[in-house]
């Protein structure tokens, strides 16, 4: 019998549990001529923000051991050149498209999230709260309960589309955070976002981001991230997306077992363009192997047993 | 394309050990361009995680064959280097926009250090359309030039113009000295000129001042970090100006790596 991919999660009924991840898969068609995207459950684009942003100065890119440092200051051409000039396309896409939004003020979200509805052709708003509150002398919105829960009660209350937070792991206590979102109003979580860090160019004795910080993602942040996703599975209501690191299907399946609904799969697409196609076949002959007839039974399945 | 390409040759380009020459077979052949470059997985592996830009130096259609020629410069190259004949690598590509290819008037190269390596496919393309071309190269000393290919010029038959910091090989100074020579000694000027250029930015830049005043049309191969090399991480910008003149980003691996000299802007870093 075929294995059951299909994922229903915050009223959006997606075909397969693998989405890929904001800023590492553009606005999808760059990636369209290595990996159908009717394959995919989805395709979170590029964050965007309401005016258009040139980003950070080179390099914005720095390789760790198994995973990489970027700062590239979220250049995006805008919300209005992103409806005009993207938009019109990724609706025609045969995949749920969910737009990723990032903010320096609460009125900033508020913004875009008035021009994004569901008649716009997409399937849910995800959004970056891992930006600094300008207003609120620079701390991320995403390390400050309080803050996260007003981000997401603005959008809320102006768009229709479902809500889906998106959490960063530099924060104490992550829990937090995520009861934050739900009571916020979120219809689901996804996490996590990069790990702030730094790398020191030995050589010419300078940091080696010319932003000198920048965000940690890849296989060296998966076992953070799956820690982070077991904890906010037992402590909310809302269902989760989990990423951070995902590059083969057994790290999608850990993700899956430790309490998510989906996956999100990110610098893995740099390395291997056609991950997140192997990736659900992995999920699904695993499933057939393991006599499992629907994914979402995977879903918390390590939890089991566990008070 | 993702493909996997078959190890067909791999050893020192000359006596340094760090300069590294690989001929690699595959369907990618058919396609390559001069200017493109192959995105590498030097291991499958999760260190080094991400590939490893190399451009594309020949291009054998009828053998289905790519080299590239590399310098080993950290630990990514340095795993490349250990991958034996007969074994195969994971490669993305041909990407990015390559140069291009006149079929008239005269091609002039100008290279700094081992920048000379993707000029290497374009003058043999060049030279297939019978374009008379001549190669204005920079170089540390005469060693270099040895270590980084010099034999592979002299098989392809172009006129080299040659400049070593120490003097100990042609001209002592600058390769942009060397332009500004040839362009005196050049008898009335009836030929278009088309200039392609790789080395480092300083020199790109120096290179890129000098063919605006002449008149001369340039294509710059630039580089950058990258991660995807599709256009989608946005990691390898570097700043251009649209055609009304304004700054804009443009993505070293899908709008280039070759670009019209005067698309880029040079002070805006
Ligand atoms: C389009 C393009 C074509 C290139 N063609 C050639 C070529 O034909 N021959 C050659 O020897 N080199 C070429 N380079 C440079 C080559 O990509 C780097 O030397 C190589 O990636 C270094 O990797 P590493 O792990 O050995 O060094 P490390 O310094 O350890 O690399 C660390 C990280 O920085 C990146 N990086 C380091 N130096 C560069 C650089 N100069 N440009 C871009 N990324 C860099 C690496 O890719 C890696 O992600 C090219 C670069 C680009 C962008
Ligand atoms: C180059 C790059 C750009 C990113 N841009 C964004 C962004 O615009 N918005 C966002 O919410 N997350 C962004 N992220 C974070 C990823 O979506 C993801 O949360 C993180 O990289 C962890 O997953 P991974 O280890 O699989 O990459 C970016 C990550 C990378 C590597």
């Amino acid at each position: 019998m075929p294995v059951d991919l299909r994922v229903s999660l915050a009223g959006i009924d997606f075909r397969n549990p693998v989405l890929t991840a904001s800023g590492t898969y553009g606005f999808g068609k760059e990636y369209a001529p290595y990996c159908p995207l009717a394959e995919l459950g989805g395709i979170v684009v590029k964050g965007i923000t309401p005016e258009p942003r040139a980003g950070n100065p080179v390099p914005r890119l720095a390789e760790t051991p198994a995973g990489m440092l970027n700062a590239i200051g979220l250049e995006n051409p805008g919300l209005e050149a992103f409806i005009a000039h993207e938009l019109p396309r990724l609706k025609a896409l045969p995949t749920a498209v969910i737009a990723n939004i990032s903010g320096f003020s609460v009125e900033d979200y508020r913004f875009m999230a008035r021009s994004l509805q569901r008649d716009s052709g997409l399937a849910a708003l995800e959004v970056n709260i891992s930006c600094p509150n300008v207003k609120q002398g620079g701390m991320a919105f995403g390390t400050d309960p309080a803050a996260a829960e007003a981000v997401i009660a603005a959008v809320r209350a102006e768009t229709d589309l479902p809500v889906i937070a998106k959490l960063s792991p530099n924060v104490t206590d992550i829990v937090l955070l995520a009861k934050a979102v739900q009571r916020g109003g979120a219809d689901a979580i996804s996490l996590i976002n990069t790990l702030l860090g730094m790398s020191v160019d030995i050589e010419n004795q300078r940091p080696a981001l010319a932003n000198t910080f920048g965000g940690l993602s890849g296989p060296a942040i998966r076992p953070l991230a799956v820690r982070m996703v077991w904890q906010v599975a037992q402590a909310v209501e809302l269902p989760l997306i989990g990423m951070g690191g995902i590059t083969v299907w057994q790290d999608a399946v850990e993700f899956l077992l430790a309490g998510a609904s989906m996956v999100s799969v990110g610098t893995a697409n740099f390395m291997n363009p056609q991950a997140p196609l192997d990736i659900r076949r992995g999920i699904e002959a695993y499933c057939e192997r393991k006599g499992i007839a629907a994914v979402s039974e995977l879903t918390g399945r390590a939890l089991r047993g566990k008070g | 394309m993702l493909t996997n390409m078959r190890v067909i040759a791999h050893e020192r380009l000359g006596d340094d050990v760090n300069i590294r020459r690989l001929v690699l077979e595959g369907e990618a052949a058919a396609e390559a361009q001069p200017g493109q470059f192959l995105h590498i997985r030097a291991a499958d592996a999760l260190d080094p995680l991400l590939r490893r830009p190399l451009s594309i130096a020949a291009i054998d259609r009828s053998q289905r064959r790519l080299t590239v020629l590399y310098r080993i410069k950290g630990r990514g190259t340095q795993v490349l280097a250990a991958v034996p004949v007969g074994g195969m690598l994971d490669v993305l590509g041909p990407l990015g926009r390559g140069f291009q290819v006149p079929s008239t008037g005269e091609l002039i190269l100008a290279a700094g250090g081992i920048g000379v390596f993707p000029l290497l496919a374009l003058a043999a393309a060049a030279a297939e359309r019978q374009v008379k071309t001549t190669l204005f190269w920079g170089g540390e000393d005469r060693a270099f030039f040895d270590n980084a290919g010099l034999r592979l010029w002299r098989d392809l038959g172009t006129p080299l113009s040659l400049a070593t910091m120490d003097g100990s090989l042609g001209r002592k100074g600058l390769v942009t000295e060397l332009l500004g020579l040839w362009w005196q000694e050049r008898t009335a000027a009836k030929e278009p000129v088309f200039m392609a250029a790789c080395g480092p930015a300083g020199m790109l830049k120096a290179v890129s001042l000098w063919a605006q005043t002449k008149a001369v049309s340039l294509e710059v191969s630039l580089e950058e970090r990258m991660a995807c090399g599709l256009g989608a991480c946005l990691g390898c910008a570097c700043q251009g100006r649209d055609s009304e003149g304004r700054l804009k980003n443009l993505k070293v691996c899908t709008d280039g790596p070759v670009f019209k000299a005067e698309e880029v802007e040079w002070d805006a870093g």
